[in-house]
């Protein structure tokens, strides 16, 4: 009987399912493609170490570096998501340049079509903030020293 | 006659019939394609049938990067469906070989044996655009006729994944 | 003059109602409800409305491979048989009141009913191919099961009321063992048909395509006909058995469209609700369950014949 009951319910319920163009949307941290952003890459090449089916490839040249990514390839794991993260957080910056789109990635008809690859020019190191004027201390003043100042 | 050609295209594009065909796959693009016959994705809202034998199906859906010793299997099925047919490979396997590239046991992606007509990138690739595949095969399907397919054509769907 | 009245309602019914103008479609909306019903029921939303005749349209444009010989010959009749004789069936059942008949049409029906699963194992055997062999062999194990209590049962029916005729059994009294038979008669229909729980023959997947599994193309497009024709002829012998007897044509041909959706509507939830038995319990179910009730059925209609 329990089959049958679940029969009527799901006749009376009506269907569940998405009709044809719609799509489901995807959760947050969803792994689709990978995005990069010129401005902020810094040519250290880790994304292509750390890539597990060689989809990122990077080419040095002199002054200007070329990535370049095929989705094709690409396995959707987010290894070199995590590595430029990791890299830039060492160098002390606040962005990295890849990122991965929370959408499913498009379909498409001929072998290599998704394939982009940027050339991006050197940039010249960013100069370090200007040291603050150093703090000179009054004559006389009250500069603890080790000596006398641990009298308990 | 045009009447009878226009009524013959539209039938291929709402009746497409699928086999299915694993060349060394994981499995997970196999199991994304049952789970695009599962009621919340429902493939057969377009009138897909999964079916049984190759002579009996209009795309062949191929998943896995495609071993050596799967590569006369591959062409044999192939041969074996019929009429116009077109090919979809699913997942990122069948297109470029993904995590396997260099591997000695796989002979290139599938593009090197059979012409391919819509590659579904992912891995596993989510069943919704199984079915956005399979539809856009459907309609390949529908323009090409009876002729047989030469060179595929190049369709810039692709949406730019810059950040501004 | 005499003869040409006969000839052309004969040709009416073969042609027109019930016959391929109305069988074919009706084969289509059949089987159109059939896979709608059954993805409703698992809260899918099934195929759109004319999918069936898509699928015919499309699998006629589609090349076949050549077959040579004897063989391939009886390849491309098998489906041709199968698709004249259900459409035969259809054509021959009594649906109008008045639409003449003549003596033992009922063992025509019968016969023509027969026909479609017998092509259907000619076909895997003559195909060559060892799926085909090993659905065709399946396939004539069920027909045997179910074929003794399906038969047990018209005749059953047919005894009870001395009669062979066809529009003769269709405007009969209703008796229990005329229930009894009808009830024989739904539980062989999934069989039949090939739907769950006893489409094993048909299995996919399992065995490929089973018999069909070397079709392509215009065959395949009629041997789909072929089993939606079978719909219609089965649904429609249950439904000229169970219809009350009205002098009205249209009412008799709406009340026998609409009793044959509500047993195509049973059928579905049926097969929307079990699954597929293997071939030893498909045969244990027709020998050990159902064959003693046909037993019943034709010895009380033989008890009932010598009383009276």
């Amino acid at each position: 009987m329990n089959i049958l009951t679940m029969l009527w319910k799901n006749l009376v319920r009506g269907y569940q399912t998405l009709l044809f163009p719609a799509r489901p949307r995807v959760t947050p941290r969803f792994r689709g493609l990978v995005l990069f952003d010129p401005a902020l890459c810094t040519g250290c090449a880790v994304c292509r170490f750390r890539c597990t089916s060689r989809a990122i490839d990077f080419k040095a040249g002199k002054g200007e570096f070329t990535w370049s990514y095929n989705p094709g390839q690409c396995t959707f794991c987010g290894r070199c998501v995590e590595g430029c993260a990791e890299h830039a957080l060492k160098e002390g910056h606040t962005e990295h340049a890849l990122s991965q789109q929370e959408a499913v990635p498009p379909i498409y008809t001929t072998q290599g079509e998704l394939k982009k690859s940027y050339t991006v020019a050197r940039r010249p190191p960013a100069p370090k903030p200007a040291a603050p004027p150093a703090a000179v201390p009054p004559a006389g003043a009250a500069l603890p020293s080790p000596v006398t100042g641990g009298a308990q | 006659m045009k009447l009878w050609r226009r009524l013959m295209c539209t039938a291929r594009r709402r009746s497409p019939w699928l086999f299915h065909m694993n060349s060394g796959s994981c499995n997970g693009c196999d199991i994304e394609i049952v789970a695009a016959l599962s009621p919340r994705y429902d493939a057969e809202q377009l009138g897909v049938r999964l079916e049984g034998s190759p002579r009996h199906a209009d795309i062949l859906c191929v998943t896995g990067p495609v071993t050596r010793k799967a590569v006369g299997a591959v062409k044999t099925v192939y041969d074996q469906v019929l009429g116009p047919k077109a090919v979809v490979a699913i997942g990122s396997c069948p297109a470029t070989t993904n995590v396997f590239i260099d591997s000695r046991t796989l002979d290139g992606p599938l593009d090197k044996h059979l012409p391919v007509d819509v590659f579904v990138p992912g891995c596993p690739p989510r069943p919704d655009a199984i079915i956005a595949g399979v539809a856009k095969a459907a309609q390949i399907l529908a323009e090409r006729g009876n002729k047989p397919p030469t060179t595929t054509v190049a369709i810039a769907n692709a949406e730019e994944a810059v950040k501004p | 003059m005499t003869v040409f009245n006969p000839l052309v309602t004969a040709l009416a019914r073969l042609l027109i109602f019930p016959g391929l103008l109305f069988a074919v479609p009706a084969a289509w909306f059949f089987l159109w409800v059939e896979r709608k019903s059954v993805a409703l029921m698992q809260e899918r939303v099934g195929p759109p409305f004319m999918q069936p005749f898509w699928d015919f349209i499309k699998l006629l444009g589609k090349s076949t491979p050549p077959r040579s010989g004897i063989a391939g010959l009886l390849m491309r009749a098998w489906p041709l048989i199968a698709v004249s004789a259900a459409a035969g069936a259809v054509g021959l059942l009594p649906v109008l009141p008045s639409s003449g008949g003549f003596e033992g049409d009922l063992i025509l029906l019968l016969a023509l009913l027969e026909l479609p699963s017998i092509c259907i194992i000619a076909a895997g055997f003559s195909s060559r191919s060892i799926f085909g062999e090993i659905g065709s062999a399946r396939e004539a194990a069920l027909s045997v099961s179910y074929n003794i209590v399906f038969l047990l049962a018209i005749v059953s029916i047919a005894a009870s009321q001395h009669t062979f005729r066809l529009d003769a059994l269709a405007s009969a009294p209703f008796t229990p063992l005329h229930w009894l038979g009808i009830l024989a008669i739904l539980v062989c229909l999934p069989a039949k048909l090939h739907i769950n729980p006893f489409s094993l023959p048909h299995a996919e997947q399992e065995i490929y395509a089973g018999p069909m599994t070397e079709y392509t193309g215009p065959e395949l497009a009629m041997w789909e006909l072929s089993h939606g024709l079978e719909w219609v002829a089965g649904t429609g012998l249950v439904a000229t058995l169970v219809a009350p007897h009205v002098s009205i044509a249209w009412l008799a041909a709406c009340i026998f469209v609409a009793i044959s959706f509500v047993v195509v509507l049973l059928l579905s939830a049926l097969a929307a609700a079990t699954a597929r038995l293997a071939i030893d319990s498909s045969v244990r179910f027709y020998w050990q369950c159902t064959l003693i009730f046909a037993v019943l059925a034709i010895s009380s209609a033989i008890f009932v014949r010598f009383r009276s």
